[in-house]
């Protein structure tokens, strides 16, 4: 079985070595063209680039990842504090929560990106412009993983609290929450998902800085191998929270393996 | 029954009324500035006033098809090349890599790149509304695939049930739920993109109207409005391609997903 697993990485390895290096053929032979496909030289020419002098000048790759990943964390936390309280009283309450859930499905199904005009005639294209687009998408999907989560626990586990001479706010904090918790880290993760959906083309307008925004400068000055750079780095970073929150998962909420299921 | 089925209807209903009317009532006694976000009734009739039924029509015509195309070939060329890279073993080692290798890339990155090698015209956008649903859908073709029951091939080849028969008879049908989900997370993924793309880089569909209504100044009654349409175009589309997958799936796994 072990060794099964060896060949297959094996494989694919080779898989990928082996389009990239027909790829680079393809543009040493004039089959491609290297600005519509910039094979793997240039590119990794682009990164020696833009990881020292930067792109534009003065900004290197890291500075617009953390660009990016601050204006993430800020709006996604923003979010998670609202969202959570405000699940877990909606939540708690049926009749409320049934009175309110045909507009948190509206508002879940508004494109986030959709408000951005908006948002700029409220608060200007400036930073929290972002933010609050990044909250707002994750917001929504906080919000019904929240209340799913309290709605949907076990009605054995709240009998057996009963019993057990629990009731209420006791009730409440000692058996619903702690049952309530995977699927709520569930949605933390989908959240997380949709905010960086969201952030990559929030800062595509109005911005130079942000990974974002690096991508669509580099095609206007035609340089298209620092775009492919800028993708790759997305693409690196969404992998690396994803399987981050997932093994976070796993550590703290042992009880509760949601597993593959939430990818947004 | 009858009171819980009406409860069922009314509760939603009046909280939606709530909703709405807290939304009038603070733009009416001055709580929010009208100017910058009217009220519903405000900002439905200043819209009405400024767009004809035509321009509206046509703008979501143009979103309603592009996405609907970008989605249909996603759709398409994910369940063929998830079947495919399920079925076939050697295809699955060569396509497996490279699809995961650039599906953490999320669709809106690829804008600038679709523009490099499709130009500023349609085909960039199709092809980004293409990439939407084409990772959901094949990662979840692929899954269901591999994970039929073995049982179930081995019963039909008993029956001498093979190749492609196998596979539209036995296979697809077992993997049907998996491949449901993916096509709607596909539809979701595709229609975000749309209005995205629409908004960065296009001349036309409800997220140029109103990109270009807040560039040019307009009314912020027509970008509310705008909004809202592209609210609900995504809720009733999205639903009855839910309705449509469950009506299709209910053939072969009785009640729904």
């Amino acid at each position: 079985m072990r060794g099964r697993l060896v060949l297959q990485y094996a494989v694919s390895a080779a898989v990928i070595v082996g389009a990239i290096a027909l790829w680079e053929l393809g543009v040493k032979t004039g089959y491609l063209k290297a600005y519509q496909f910039p094979p793997a030289s240039r590119i990794a020419e682009g990164f020696v680039e833009i990881a020292t002098t930067g792109f534009p000048t003065g900004i290197t790759i890291w500075s617009h990842v953390l660009t990016t990943v601050t204006r993430i964390l800020q709006g996604y936390l923003a979010a998670l504090a609202l969202a959570i309280p405000v699940g877990l009283v909606i939540g708690a309450f049926p009749l409320v929560n049934k009175m309110l859930e045909p507009v948190i499905v509206f508002c879940r199904s508004i494109a986030t990106l959709s408000l951005l005009p908006l948002v700029i005639v409220w608060f200007g294209a400036g930073e929290l412009t972002k933010v609050i687009l990044i909250a707002y998408g994750c917001f929504w999907v906080m919000l019904s993983n929240v209340i799913a989560a309290v709605v949907y626990v076990d009605p054995v586990l709240i009998r057996a609290g009963r019993s057990f001479g629990l009731k209420g706010v006791a009730l409440y904090r000692e058996v619903v929450l702690p049952a309530a918790l995977p699927r709520m880290f569930a949605g933390a993760r989908m959240a997380l998902g949709v905010g960086f959906m969201v952030i990559v083309g929030a800062e595509m307008i109005g911005t130079i800085e942000g990974l974002g925004a690096l991508i669509m400068e580099a095609r206007t000055f035609y340089r298209s191998e620092i775009t492919i750079i800028g993708m790759l780095v997305i693409g690196v970073l969404g992998f690396v929270i994803s399987t981050g929150l997932a093994a976070l998962e796993r550590v703290l909420l042992p009880w509760g393996a949601t597993g593959e299921g939430a990818r947004a | 029954m009858n009171r819980e089925r009406l409860t069922n209807i009314a509760l939603p209903l009046i909280g939606t009324l709530i909703v709405v009317a807290v939304w009038e009532a603070a733009s009416r006694l001055g709580a929010i500035d009208p100017r910058v976000f009217p009220g519903p009734v405000t900002a439905i009739a200043e819209a009405a006033g400024r767009l004809s039924a035509d321009t509206v029509g046509e703008h979501m015509a143009w979103s309603l098809f592009r996405v609907f195309s970008g989605f249909a070939l996603g759709v398409a060329a994910g369940v063929v090349i998830g079947v495919l890279a399920g079925w076939y073993r050697w295809f699955g080692l060569i396509a497996r890599p490279l699809i995961e290798l650039l599906r953490p890339i999320p669709p809106l990155a690829w804008i600038p790149l679709a523009i490099i090698w499709f130009g500023l015209g349609e085909p960039s956008k199709f092809f980004i509304i293409f990439l939407g649903a084409f990772f959901p859908v094949v990662t979840a073709t692929y899954h269901g695939v591999t994970n039929v029951d073995p049982i179930l091939v081995r019963a039909a080849r008993t029956f001498g049930v093979g190749g492609w028969s196998l596979l539209a008879r036995i296979v697809l049908p077992a993997a049907s739920p998996d491949l449901a989900t993916g096509i709607r997370i596909g539809w979701g993924l595709s229609f975000g993109v749309l209005v995205a793309a629409e908004l960065i880089a296009a001349d036309r569909g409800l997220g140029y109207m109103i990109m270009n209504e807040r560039n040019t100044g307009g009314s912020v009654s027509v970008i509310i409005v705008g909004i809202l349409l592209i609210g609900f175009l995504n809720l009733l589309t999205d639903a009855a391609i839910g309705s449509a997958i469950q009506r299709w799936i209910g053939r072969w796994h009785g009640s729904g997903v």
